[in-house]
């Protein structure tokens, strides 16, 4: 019937499918007139009475990624139900269900949140070009929230903050990475330069043509404290790790508090909210006390190994009050300095004005930072930049 | 379904590769509409096998360009022969012909090696297939180049001129998703997302690849692999362990899945010695208690397992 209906009338087909293109790039698909026109001449290529046939197509050309699926597969539920009923019911599906009525309201909602998700993402994205209203508006809104401190923010402005943190941790990955470009040099001989060069001689290798080494990607880890004494500061944090992580292509992040758990999966997550629920409803001893050495042990046993060299950062965002045995804290600090290349304390607590690093923690572990900064507002947390490229 | 997809689907696997009309389409609609196919999926799901099943399959050549990060233009496109340039300049070093004229000389093709991209694009017959593998381990400036490369079928080569494809290669991208690729080269493609293979799927991988194993094993094998799936590990095992670990057990003459058999062979599956310490306890015991052959089919016992194994992560 369906079938019918679009063979007998290219046209409306046509219609019908330009249409469909503009439902799936509201939903963030990367859509364009040119998708659509594949689109078509897909559906030219393959048997329209074949529901199944018809549907996959259709996927084949229009996602992109994995997110794109459920998305797709929504839109494409609610555009052509009939299509979708006889394609699930198709013999050998083994990966389409027609999906029951309590699922299928449930993945309405789960669409509609990611999907509002992905549009922030995107429209972060534009704003980042460096173009538009969208900018402007960006940033007065960062210069608001910039120098306010993490633990004085309102319910309200939770959502806000969340966005011009992910934005700020974008901006500053792309700056690193341009800077560190600038920076590095090397002297490799360049073969293919030489040879030419040297022509003039008749091939004699009188002088070198040099080229600059490719660059070396910073690695970061993060081992971010979750207890109950960072509470306010935890989320922030983990934003920023979440923006950090996929803005740089090596990162491993961690969360602790009385043990340690690793989060890099969590995080790659497309969306922000997502995984930030995932991670509290996995990681069992959040916001419980804190014993930073027992942590630091398991990470250098466990993962040391296979995440840490030379050419590593370690990130440790915490404020330093450990309820654990200062001795196993100190061993592992100094077996983290010996194996990374560089141990970086963030402290919160730091922007107090006359805050000492006078707790036990804090203090034990010190003499093996390399930098320690204050990440209590936006502010100290685009500081970080330089501490990470000098 | 229409006769071409069906066809391209018992070609594929009559060469050895257990398909579904999924990726029969996705191959289809890359073939006629002549657009890079980017396959993703986790690692060991067979986004590669595709690739050479298909040069088999249209019996022409592969050329697998392998990726990594600082994979640069030169070991990717082209790259001049330069001993043999210095040996032809040391050898007419008393010619008397002018600069501009041996300069001809030693930049032309006799001195010219093909890496992947240029030896896809000259081919003079046929068009190959042309695997991109793990894209995502290049980094973001290569990938820009290959857009370059597989948005005109054409690159230029300053010494020489421009060289356009004469025939168009069949491109197959794969990716592993450690990084996101660029929606410009994703753009570029046709998108296709492998996952980890169902149970009777998965089965008949096993029967297809390792031959004389018997139902029992082979549904075993599936039930297990399907429950540990579900299992939060740090390497999920893919086809590939499946299988490896299959060949293991039929070349070890074990015809059916118990403790001793699965604690000798496990490490044909977890590659992460964590992930073994995680499983050998109570959840291998949930998977073995469930291989008692008791009448029902392993595949009606995967919810109960799943369900058994959710428990144990709490």
């Amino acid at each position: 019937m369906i079938n019918r209906e679009f063979a007998a009338k290219h046209a409306s087909l046509t219609h019908n499918m330009v249409d469909f293109g503009g439902r799936l790039r509201a939903q963030g698909l990367l859509v364009t007139p040119s998708e659509v026109m594949d689109s078509l001449k897909a559906l030219s290529l393959v048997d329209l009475t074949d529901r199944r046939e018809f549907y996959l197509s259709l996927r084949t050309v229009m996602t992109s990624k994995p997110d794109d699926l459920p998305l797709f597969d929504q839109v494409f539920y609610s555009f052509w139900p009939t299509v979708w009923e006889e394609a699930a019911w198709d013999e050998g599906s083994d990966q389409m269900q027609l999906p029951s009525s309590d699922q299928a309201s449930q993945d309405e909602d789960g669409t509609a949140g990611s999907s509002e998700g992905r549009m922030e993402v995107q429209a972060l994205g534009e704003g980042d070009e460096g173009e538009g209203d969208e900018e402007v508006a960006g940033y007065s809104a960062t210069e608001r929230l910039e120098g306010k401190d993490f633990s004085l923010f309102e319910a309200d402005e939770l959502e806000e903050m969340i966005r011009v943190t992910l934005k700020l941790a974008r901006k500053m990955a792309t700056r690193l990475s341009r800077r560190m470009k600038a920076a590095r040099h090397s002297s490799v001989v360049d073969r293919r330069r030489t040879m030419r060069l040297n022509l003039k001689y008749g091939g004699d290798v009188l002088e070198l043509a040099h080229k600059r080494r490719k660059i070396k990607k910073t690695k970061l880890v993060l081992l971010c404290d979750v207890s109950g004494s960072m509470d306010v500061y935890s989320r922030f944090l983990l934003q920023f790790i979440y923006a950090l992580q996929s803005n740089f292509v090596k990162t491993e992040s961690f969360v602790f508090s009385t043990q340690l758990s690793r989060v890099t999966e969590y995080f790659r997550e497309n969306d922000i909210f997502d995984a930030l629920d995932k991670i509290s409803k996995d990681v069992l001893d959040w916001s419980g006390g804190t014993r930073i050495g027992a942590s630091l042990r398991t990470f250098n046993a466990d993962w040391a190994a296979s995440v840490l060299d030379q050419k590593t950062v370690v990130i440790i965002l915490s404020d330093g009050w450990d309820t654990g045995d200062v001795d196993v804290l100190e061993a592992e600090m100094a077996e983290l300095r010996r194996r990374a290349g560089r141990v970086i304390w963030l402290n919160p607590l730091m922007a107090n004005p006359g805050y000492q690093p006078l707790c036990r923690g804090m203090r034990t572990a010190l003499p093996y930072v390399q930098v320690f900064a204050p990440a209590h507002n936006l502010a100290s947390l685009m500081d970080l930049e330089s501490a990470l490229s000098a | 379904m229409q006769a071409a997809v069906q066809n391209i689907l018992d070609q594929m696997e009559r060469h050895g590769y257990v398909t579904d009309p999924e990726i029969a389409t996705a191959v289809y609609l890359a073939m006629e509409l002549r657009k890079p196919l980017l396959i993703e999926g986790q690692a060991g799901v067979g986004k590669t096998e595709i690739a050479k099943v298909l040069a088999t399959m249209l019996g022409v050549d592969l050329i697998r360009l392998q990726c990594y990060e600082g994979l640069d233009v030169n070991t990717a496109l082209y790259e001049w022969n330069y001993p043999k340039q210095m040996l032809r300049i040391k050898m007419e070093e008393h010619d008397t012909r002018g600069v501009a004229e041996k300069e001809n000389e030693i930049f032309s093709q006799e001195f010219l090696l093909k890496r992947p991209l240029l030896d896809a694009i000259t081919r003079q017959d046929t068009s190959p297939v042309l695997l991109i593998d793990e894209v995502d381990r290049a980094d973001e400036e290569f990938e820009a180049f290959l857009l370059e490369v597989l948005s005109d079928f054409q690159v230029s080569i300053p010494e020489i001129g421009t060289v356009k494809a004469s025939h168009v290669p069949y491109v197959v991208l794969t990716s592993n998703r450690t990084r996101e690729l660029s929606d410009a080269l994703r753009r570029r493609c046709l998108y296709f997302w492998i996952d980890y293979p169902p149970f009777d799927k998965e089965v008949r991988v096993v029967k297809a690849k390792v031959p004389g194993i018997n139902d029992v094993l082979a549904g075993q094998i599936g039930l297990f692999m399907q429950g540990i799936r579900s299992v939060r590990l740090i390497k999920t095992p893919g086809v590939a362990e499946t299988l490896d670990w299959s060949l293991a057990l039929v070349s070890l003459h074990r015809d059916h899945l118990d403790r001793d058999s699965v604690t000798e062979t496990l490490a044909c599956i977890f590659k992460d010695n964590r992930d073994v310490q995680k499983v050998n306890g109570k959840r291998l015991d949930v998977l073995l208690d469930a291989m008692h052959p008791n009448g029902s089919s392993p595949a009606s016992l995967i919810p109960h397992v799943k369900e058994q194994l959710a428990a144990l992560e709490q």
